[in-house]
């Protein structure tokens, strides 16, 4: 399959831009990794000088390991069919971003979830604090860091009877008296 | 005299909403001045949990994102493996997960009847559409065993081949929904009450659509021809002759008219899909799942469902579960910011009626 729209805009955001590097994934697919300095002006540069109008997604990856998030911002355009996959990687200790609400309207969304799942805080951008979690104070639950066993440990408690995690076949087989068969055993906990 | 404000919590648990959501609506008069979409009442933290399933354990939870369309889901995770790990899919399976999908949107497009019909206060269109639903979920139970969720199309192929004279019972469902149409536009289409209550209702601006993230029946209801599996063919929706009904009004009863014509459209594409059916394998066996790794990298894949695009962030870290799933559904634009604008200016007795037509599903924007 010819790529020739693909290797075209890949030039063209080389040419205006530093990019940390980019590749064509597949057809409609193209992947830059930008500095978080050039991440407004790219992404106003392909709506507004190449139509990419419509924005589909902004994700973020927590790569606690090596002390960063990265976020995905998917421009794509219906005239030239491609989704241009815009990464970008900021600090996890100041996780901060330029906030793009007025690019396209519908990142105020997108915003408002990346501050409460993940707390990446984006300055002079106006958006309820409270979206999907209402009055939470521990960490932002999407991190790698959030252990959700241990909060559900410390929140609510365990249905009486079922305190020693035990078996449910275990437990139904000596209720009913029928035995657990030999092959289904070494399933069991 | 000093007009008073009232406000007007519209659910979580109203027959109107589509959901467990809630509209905080600020009303003067019977009028709308202001509109904010509350969410939280369905979080389950599928995408949380999801970071602490092996790759196949994923596919059983990814129907549940949503229950009026939970097949798309499936399809794009399966698809976003498949990228990740380079797997290729046999070409039977393809056609059949082709042809799931496009049932899957009929079933939808049904449910949506009854939604729309119903929030109008229209109520034989429901009965019908909702009985007429059966058949196709009918066609799901024998597939694959469930009804709404089916956990059939999977990383690598689809789970089981089409049962025996399967084909002929799709056709003869198809013919009976094809000559149903004709009752619903009588009942619905034709109907001055139903006219009157969609015309100049719920009307998007036309020029901001695209740039809003308008997408699906609502966008393709502005005049913007738009679909995701003609603009970036997944399956074989490359292989198959359909076109992209638009409509102009950018109105409820515009997307009313452009989901009608693509209810038209589905049962053409499940014919010939039927028709150009190959022989084959149906699956691409993954290697054993407690073991199976995915090399590092990404993808976002994307679907055409009735609400309109779906799509799906998958990284993989190398190892044997994701390390993130983000999912973006049509209502996710739609069901917050959308609406929050559309509504403004409309009677308050409309809510229900403009969110249906815009596809509203909470449990996409929560997940």
């Amino acid at each position: 399959m010819e790529l020739h729209k693909e290797k075209q805009l890949l030039e063209t955001l080389q040419g205006v831009f530093q990019l940390k590097s980019g590749e064509i994934k597949r057809r409609h697919r193209i992947e830059v990794e930008v500095e978080k300095k050039d991440v407004v002006p790219l992404l106003l540069f392909v709506k507004e000088k190449l139509g990419y109008k419509h924005l589909s997604h902004i994700s973020c990856v927590d790569w606690i390991e090596e002390g960063r998030f990265e976020l995905i911002y998917m421009p794509w355009s219906h005239q030239e069919q491609i989704l241009i996959m815009v990464k970008v990687s900021i600090p996890r200790d100041a996780a901060e971003m330029e906030n793009i609400d007025m690019i396209w309207r519908q990142a105020n969304t997108y915003q408002r979830e990346l501050r409460e799942m993940f707390g990446i805080e984006f300055p002079g951008f106006v958006g309820d604090y409270d979206f999907i979690l209402e009055d939470w104070e521990d960490i932002p639950p999407m991190r790698r860091d959030f252990d959700t066993e241990a909060y559900v440990k410390d929140h609510y408690f365990e249905r009486p009877g079922r305190e020693d995690a035990k078996d449910v076949r275990t437990e139904i087989a000596k209720r009913s008296g029928e035995q657990i068969p030999d092959f289904a055993k070494k399933y069991s906990r | 005299m000093r007009e008073k404000t009232t406000t007007l919590y519209l659910g979580p648990q109203h027959p109107g909403i589509t959901g467990n959501m809630m509209v905080k609506l600020s009303l003067k008069g019977d009028t709308i001045v202001k509109a904010k979409t509350e969410v939280g009442y369905l979080h389950r933290a599928f995408e949380k949990l999801l970071e602490k399933r092996n790759w196949l354990q994923c596919f059983t939870v990814m129907c549940r994102f949503c229950v009026p369309e939970p097949d798309p889901m499936e399809n794009i995770y399966a698809r976003a493996v498949e990228e990740i790990e380079g797997r290729e899919v046999p070409e039977r399976a393809k056609y059949i997960r082709t042809m799931v999908l496009e049932l899957a949107r009929l079933q939808s497009f049904l449910l949506w009847y009854a939604g729309q019909n119903g929030s109008a206060g229209l109520y034989t269109v429901p009965q019908w559409s909702v009985g007429d639903r059966n058949y196709i979920l009918d066609l799901f139970e024998e597939l694959t065993g469930g009804r709404i969720y089916h956990m059939y199309t999977w990383p690598g192929g689809v789970r089981r081949d089409l049962p025996e004279g399967f084909e002929s019972r799709v056709l003869k469902v198809m013919d009976y929904i094809e000559k149903r149409q004709e009752d619903y536009d009588r009942m619905m289409f034709d109907n001055s009450i139903f006219q009157k209550r969609a015309q100049g209702v719920g009307i998007i601006n036309k020029e901001k659509a695209i740039e809003w993230g308008v997408v699906g029946a609502p966008l393709r209801a502005c005049g913007v021809k738009s679909d995701i599996r003609i603009d970036e063919p997944y399956e074989i929706y490359d292989k198959l002759d359909f076109i992209v009904p638009t409509q102009e009004g950018a109105d409820v009863w515009a997307r009313a008219l452009v989901r009608r014509a693509e209810f038209k459209q589905s049962i053409s594409i499940i014919r010939q899909i039927i028709d150009k059916m190959p022989k084959g394998e149906i699956y691409n066996k993954v290697p054993n799942p407690q073991k199976w790794t995915l090399p590092k990298g990404n993808a976002y894949v994307r679907a055409e469902a009735v609400r309109g695009e779906i799509g799906m962030f998958l990284q993989s870290d190398g190892g044997n579960k994701p390390r993130r799933v983000h999912v973006r559904g049509a209502a996710y634009v739609h069901a917050v910011s959308l609406l929050e604008d559309v509504l403004v200016g409309q009677n308050v007795s409309d809510v229900s009626f403009i969110m249906n037509s815009l596809g509203t599903c909470p449990p996409e924007i929560e997940r």
